[in-house]
């Protein structure tokens, strides 16, 4: 759909695309499905990769929106500007958070894509509009947070990245509701592809279970939900707070919010064990690991994922991480 | 005694040393025989060749005292801030401040080098979980663990946002084994929109107002911090001055480079001028000392040019270099492959840019921030070093590319290919560990075959003349 806005960030809020008359979408990438790419150089994080891959060749999309999360990123998207016929949106996320200026630096780039989407044919819209608009997105995200525990761990994880892609969810069961069993882990790290989804099945088959989806995919980057009186007063500001305030992150500096929302949720869902997932290449999270490891109350396991994913090797590894636990 | 200049060893050193103190060359207390570095564990200076000059040994016995002079400053009660990332500017801020020295504790990146990895930082690193994967700037956080090679600074400052990732990560690394940090933030540099105003930045970049004074208020932070920890105000009148001192080295430096790489035969070699440039930074924690070695250089440079006089064949190949090299060792190399170096990125050429003086001082170092190289496009980069190659009549690229590093990935063969179109000269891209001896020799074969395109080249053009 050519007015469709393509982007992997979870700092891009959906809110803001679909209040401009543009269609938000959050990319699920599949490295088994995108095109690989020649002369690409080594070093490249497998997930920019993928994601240089996909945005070349996306053909129904208005633009693409790519954010300074990580470096890597940044950079690519330069490359996919030279490349591709589609604009190319570079919107700065601030890394540190604790200031009022990094957060008026952050509504500034909103308002500045919101200038973006006009020029591409969008239209600004008015306070009631967009309050009208983070509502409903709202109301979806209670949905989905509701529906934890009722869905299996991957239909439900897989639901949120559904959201993120459409703007829907399907929250009916597939079948039974499942009965948690095995032992309660925590699946931490950057993002999920499509066909990383697996990795529940995974562990599920070698005795554990996700209780907690802290990907860059799941819930862990679910905005806050709106407080409904200050969402009506100023929704741009709002809609600030509970996506640049409130997602922990590990490339934010000091990152020690993402730590505390971990050992909240780490608690209260009586995790017994992690599963740090990574990208060969992405310092952010890699060094994170071994701080992690030391941080937690819980055994950790670090799993790192290349260019060509060996299945077979990270289950071996999450079977005797698992066998360890029991 | 002979005094033409030369490369020479570690060994003939000694003896150039002691002829020169017996012709009666004058030395600053940290001055001393090269040699002594060695037993002091900075072993890859046996492996170096250096410049013969007076003021070549002046440099070196200046950047490798720095250490003795920050437990100096330390012990006559000066506050010590270690600025991390933003190479060149919170240095200017912090010596407008009479009581406050500042370094980089980034410069640990190239211990493993000059002590050939007998330090064991880039063990304590990976023990740290920062293995090879990452930059060799991990050294770093070994560095801060021994406490061996700086003293633990008062105030540590990083900036983050447009940086590489390594450092990024390891800066968090660092502030999670309880090293308080002030982090600030410095935006990725974009070109301004239509309807913005746009600034024209030292070296020619041009951003958005918007994002300078974005970046002054977070200098702003900074400036409120030094105040705070000095206990002193830092009004403008001193920043002002603070600047024109800055500017008083990089004029200098500016001069040196100009001479240096646009000479007939080259007057110095391209390990002192790599060197050279890394006192702009943060002038090796004496402003005034740095100064002073740099006219030295500079006055060597000058009455070598004169004499028709240099360290290299004058038919050397003109390479330019981009990025910082991990092993020093292979700025030799380059010499020794019949290359000089005629140009240089070394990711921090806005430290080499003058600074505004026509205008408020927190406003000129906001623009000077937005100038890094390293925090805009690789495109802007690019066309930054096509416009010095131009300047200096470099014949070829030579991209060295760090281990690791987030940033080299993608951004060698941004500049690549695009410097390869604008100038239409050979580009060469290779990556250095800290080590690099057991490569050495595929590295020269690259180099030569580098050298001998461009030679090739020349041929053509005089037949073509």
């Amino acid at each position: 759909m050519m007015n469709t806005l393509v982007y992997v960030c979870p700092f891009v809020p959906a809110e803001w695309v679909a209040a401009h008359g543009m269609r938000p979408c959050r990319l699920l990438l599949d490295a088994a499905k995108e095109r690989s790419l020649s002369g690409v150089p080594s070093g490249v994080c497998p997930y920019a990769h993928t994601f240089m891959s996909r945005a070349l060749f996306e053909a129904d999309a208005a633009a693409i929106v790519v954010t300074t999360l990580c470096d890597q990123m940044r950079r690519v998207a330069e490359l996919i500007a030279r490349s591709s016929e589609l604009p190319v949106f570079l919107m700065n996320v601030p890394s540190t958070w604790q200031t009022s200026t990094a957060q008026q630096l952050y509504i500034a780039e909103l308002k500045r894509l919101g200038r973006f989407m006009v020029r591409l044919g969008g239209k600004s819209p008015s306070r009631e509009q967009l309050a009208e608009v983070m509502r409903e997105y709202d109301t979806t995200r209670s949905r989905i947070r509701a529906a934890r525990g009722v869905l299996s761990a991957r239909h439900y994880s897989e639901a949120i990245a559904t959201f993120h892609r459409k703007g829907s969810a399907d929250l009916a069961p597939p079948g039974a509701v499942p009965t948690p069993r095995g032992v309660p882990l925590a699946l931490v790290g950057g993002p999920l592809m499509a066909n990383h989804f697996q990795v529940f099945d995974v562990i599920e088959k070698a005795g554990g279970h996700v209780v907690l989806d802290a990907t860059e995919t799941g819930e862990r980057t679910l905005p806050t939900p709106f407080d409904r009186r200050q969402l009506a007063d100023d929704p741009l500001m709002e809609l600030a707070i509970a996506y640049f305030g409130s997602i922990p992150d590990a490339f934010r500096r000091p990152n020690s919010e993402l730590y505390r929302w971990l050992k909240r949720n780490v608690t209260e869902r009586d995790v017994r064990g992690l599963i740090l997932r990574r990208y060969v290449w992405c310092d952010t999270w890699h060094a994170e690991v071994q701080r992690m490891r030391e941080w937690a109350n819980v055994p950790l396991l670090d799993l790192d994922i290349g260019d060509d994913d060996h299945d077979s090797r990270t289950a071996s590894q999450i079977q005797s991480f698992l066998a360890m636990l029991k | 005694m002979n005094d033409d200049p030369k490369r020479i060893t570690l060994e003939e050193w000694d003896r150039r040393y002691t002829e020169l103190r017996k012709a009666g060359m004058g030395e600053p207390d940290y001055g001393g025989p090269l040699r002594r570095h060695v037993e002091d564990g900075d072993l890859r200076l046996l492996g170096l060749r250096y410049d013969n000059s007076a003021a070549s040994l002046r440099l070196w016995n200046f950047l490798l005292t720095e250490k003795d002079r920050l437990h100096q400053a330390r012990a006559r009660g000066k506050k010590i801030v270690g600025a991390m990332k933003d190479l060149g500017t919170v240095p200017v801020m912090a010596y407008s401040l009479p009581e406050v020295v500042a370094f980089y504790p980034d410069g640990a990146w190239w211990i493993p080098c000059v002590m050939e990895l007998s330090a064991g930082l880039l063990s304590i690193a990976d023990s740290l979980g920062i293995n090879e994967s990452f930059c060799p700037v991990r050294a770093m956080l070994g560095a801060f663990v021994t406490g061996a090679h700086f003293p633990r600074p008062d105030l540590l400052t990083c900036s983050v946002g447009a940086t590489c990732d390594d450092f990024s990560a390891i800066a968090q690394r660092l502030n999670g084994l309880g090293y308080p940090i002030l982090w600030w933030e410095v935006p990725h540099r974009r070109h301004p929109d239509p309807d913005e105003e746009a600034v024209t930045l030292p070296g020619g970049f041009v951003a958005p107002e918007i994002q300078v004074s974005f970046v002054k208020s977070e200098l702003e932070r900074l400036r409120r911090a030094f105040e705070d920890f000095a206990g002193t105000h830092l009004d403008e009148d001193a920043l002002s001055a603070g600047i024109e001192r800055a500017n008083g080295v990089r004029r200098v430096l500016a001069e040196l480079r100009r001479i240096t790489f646009t000479a007939a035969i080259c007057p110095l070699p391209a390990l002192e001028m790599l060197i050279a440039e890394m006192l702009a930074i943060h002038f090796c924690s004496d402003q005034g000392e740095a100064l002073v070695v740099l006219n030295g250089l500079l006055n060597e440079v000058k009455s070598r040019v004169r004499a028709g006089k240099g360290v290299l064949a004058r038919e050397s190949a003109r390479i330019f270099w981009v990025n910082p090299v991990a092993d020093l060792r292979i700025m030799n190399l380059l010499e020794e492959s019949g290359g000089r170096v005629c140009g240089t990125e070394y990711l921090f050429s806005h430290a080499l840019d003058e600074i505004p003086e026509d205008m408020p001082p927190m406003d000129a170092l906001a623009r000077m921030v937005l100038a890094d190289p390293m925090v805009g496009t690789a495109a802007d980069r690019a066309a930054r070093v096509s416009s010095d190659i131009r300047a200096f009549g470099a014949e070829a690229v030579l991209i060295s590319r760090i281990p690791g590093a987030s940033h080299c990935a993608v951004e060698g063969t941004v500049i690549g290919d695009l410097v390869r179109s604008q100038c239409r000269i050979p580009v060469l891209e290779m990556e250095v560990p800290p080590i690099s001896d057991p490569i050495q020799p595929t590295l020269r074969t690259r180099l030569e075959a580098l050298i001998e395109t461009c030679r090739e080249l020349r041929k053509e053009c005089s037949v073509l003349e």
